[in-house]
């Protein structure tokens, strides 16, 4: 009895453990990164359209670049290297740029750019909610904000609904940012 | 009882137990992350990670990051076989136990 007690004790600090250790909400120099990228690129659609379709190629492969650098450089001070864990959020990350890339296609066969600006907004609210659901979980208010603005953009001819959405974007990414900054415990070196 | 044997000796500590199962889902884990993750003290820590490495489960190299040395620990085959073992052998004897 006394040995199953103990073998239970023993149970209990394994998975403590491993809970403490699995604790990842992000990383929160890439969430203040996008949070700067969609605020201003989701206003260029209302302000100055002609530079949306340039600042996103320069700046969402340059954001998704730099996205990678930081990540490494927080596996190397969070103390926990994970293979798996990147690979994921790496397919994740590219599958959702793919789908950015096929939605051009309706405008390219002749469709009015509108078409392709609601797939925009619905592809990136389908891909941060995914995120958010099975990778870092503050990324899934992002995901509903965008789900929510999508339907304002297909229901209402709102004005300045890509500014609004990006700035509220904007900001459910930067409280992702802090409150990711917040729970954390610095790994120090040895 | 047969699920005893199956138990390795390496992995009764619960420490050690920990650190074999934190490795298992993780690639590599540098020590001052095990240290806070298992809540031990440097000596201590260290006395559990040389067991281990001593029975070969472990493989460790040393890094810089921000210019302060880091030592990185990942789990061997044979690391990873025998804390497969061990982990059958605890499940078939809990459900001895539980009937």
């Amino acid at each position: 009895m006394q040995q199953a007690e103990q073998l239970k004790q023993d149970l209990d600090y394994v998975v403590g453990a491993v809970r403490r250790h699995d604790r990842s909400a992000g990383v929160p120099s890439i969430y203040f990164m996008w949070a700067a990228i969609i605020a201003v690129g989701w206003a260029l659609p209302d302000f100055a359209p002609q530079l949306a379709a340039p600042f996103w190629v320069l700046f969402g492969i340059g954001g998704g670049l730099v996205s990678i650098w930081l990540a490494a450089r927080d596996t190397k001070h969070s103390g926990s290297v994970d293979q798996a864990h990147g690979r994921r959020h790496g397919l994740h990350w590219l599958v959702t740029g793919a789908a950015f890339l096929v939605c051009w296609l309706p405008v390219m066969r002749g469709a009015p750019i509108e078409t392709a600006v609601g797939n925009f907004m619905l592809v990136a609210a389908i891909s941060y909610a995914l995120a958010g659901v099975h990778l870092e979980r503050p990324l899934l208010w992002t995901g509903l904000l965008m789900l929510a603005a999508y339907v304002v953009l297909t229901m209402f001819a709102w004005p300045y609904t890509w500014t609004a959405t990006g700035l509220l974007v904007a900001i459910a990414l930067a409280w992702a940012g802090f409150s990711s900054q917040r729970s954390r415990s610095p790994v120090h070196p040895e | 009882m047969k699920a005893l044997d199956g138990l390795d000796s390496a992995f009764e500590h619960r420490a050690r137990l920990a650190i074999g199962v934190l490795l298992a889902r993780h690639d590599e884990i540098s020590f001052a992350r095990f240290k806070q993750s298992l809540s031990l003290t440097d000596g201590n820590l260290g006395a559990q990670l040389r067991k281990l490495e001593d029975a070969g489960y472990l493989a460790l190299r040393r890094d810089f990051v921000e210019r302060k040395p880091v030592t990185w620990y990942r789990l061997t085959e044979a690391g990873r076989d025998a804390l497969d073992s061990h982990l059958a052998a605890l499940q078939a004897m809990i459900a001895t136990a539980t009937g």
